[in-house]
């Protein structure tokens, strides 16, 4: 049920990025509630990951910007989440990425964050993006550098602690 | 993006409304302060938005949620009633949380009969109130509302006393209702003054 936002869906060569509702729920909790949530707060129990999918839906209401659920065209099964994120607390908006679990090693991430990065530039006039990533998070970093993207400053989180501030590509040198 | 497609509930003195962006400084302040300790709180500013995100995102998942209490003539925001179950919570509950500076002149009384009544009209057969056991305020006013410890019902983590609210039928003109109309009609009168405790 959507009932207060609506986001726009976009489409790649093998996703569909729609808007996070119920039905990713339990796909979502078993990333949160596993050791991959490390770099992301977690892991944490399936009702914090609940409260994190209302979250997903509340940020595009409070933004109307947000994340989008990916969809693999060929299973039709969520597989992650990314999109365009700025809750207060972040120094900037940021261009960010989950992958569920099984949905790594495929480049998925990078594919749905080009997306994601063009309707910022192309859709929404943004003139730069950042990612807020986890010092330890190796594999988090190499999405960012397939993206172009390039180490800015160091960010200390109110709750996530240490983090590398990357910085991407702006509209300028993509097109 | 709009919240036309949650109701707006009047009441003599409130009009609860979808919570709105700009209604977030106050929840953030009530969040940030003491007040909210039986509610996950003191939270740092971060951890107030996301919790504000999913009020808000809690109506998109379930279709029922938290709404914003305002003063019908002023829109001044008062605090929060409504719906609320996430995910681990075993029944539908009735929360509230009313803003530190605004307690004491029956606003939860009002917001939550209303609300109750609403969730009632559309299809509810009872609620629950899972409320920590040091809340008194709380406690106080699901007693003022006709909640009673369940004690058999389950709990959400062993932490928390469930109240039970009374069913739909226990309320349709019955003294019970009578008696919150009443007392919410004094907080309503001008020449009210309540003494002794503050209640919500």
């Amino acid at each position: 049920m959507s009932v207060t936002f609506s986001a726009p869906k976009l489409e790649t060569e093998r996703l569909i990025l729609r808007a996070p509702d119920l039905s990713d729920f339990d796909a979502l909790a078993d990333f949160y509630t596993s050791p991959r949530a490390a770099f992301v707060g977690g892991p944490q129990s399936r009702e914090l990951s609940w409260r994190a999918l209302a979250q997903e839906a509340g940020h595009w209401v409070l933004r109307a910007f947000g994340r989008w659920t990916l969809i693999e065209k060929d299973t039709q099964a969520p597989v992650g989440i990314v999109g365009l994120w700025h809750p207060e607390g972040f120094p900037e908006r940021e261009l960010g990425w989950d992958l569920f679990n099984g949905a790594t090693g495929k480049g998925y991430a990078t594919e749905a964050a080009r997306a994601a990065r063009d309707y910022a530039y192309n859709t929404l006039g943004w003139t730069t993006l950042t990612s807020l990533i986890a010092v330890e998070n190796h594999n988090s970093a190499r999405v960012a550098e397939r993206l172009g993207a390039t180490y800015d400053s160091d960010f200390t989180h109110e709750r996530y602690g240490p983090m590398q501030l990357w910085r991407h590509l702006g509209p300028e040198a993509l097109t | 993006m709009s919240h036309a497609a949650i109701p707006v509930i009047e009441t003599q003195r409130l009009v609860l409304r979808g919570p709105e962006p700009e209604d977030y400084p106050n929840f953030k302040a009530t969040f940030a302060s003491y007040r909210s300790r039986f509610m996950g709180g003191p939270l740092n500013p971060y951890e107030a938005w996301m919790l504000y995100a999913a009020e808000i995102g809690h109506w998109d998942i379930r279709g029922f949620g938290m709404w914003m209490i305002h003063d019908k003539d002023t829109d001044d925001t008062y605090g929060m009633a409504g719906g609320w179950q996430p995910a681990g919570w075993p029944e539908r509950e009735i929360a509230w949380i009313i803003w530190p500076d605004k307690a004491g002149k029956g606003y939860a009384l009002e917001a939550t009969h209303a609300v109750r009544a609403h969730y009632y009209a559309n299809g509810w057969d009872g609620a629950v109130s899972y409320l920590d056991p040091m809340n008194l305020d709380s406690i106080r006013l699901a007693e003022r509302l006709g909640a009673t410890k369940d004690k058999t019902a389950q709990t959400i983590d062993g932490s928390d006393a469930v109240y039970r609210h009374p069913s739909p039928a226990a309320l349709d003109g019955t003294q019970l209702a009578h008696g919150i109309e009443m007392e919410i009609g004094h907080y309503a009168d001008p020449m009210f003054k309540p003494k002794g405790w503050a209640l919500d």
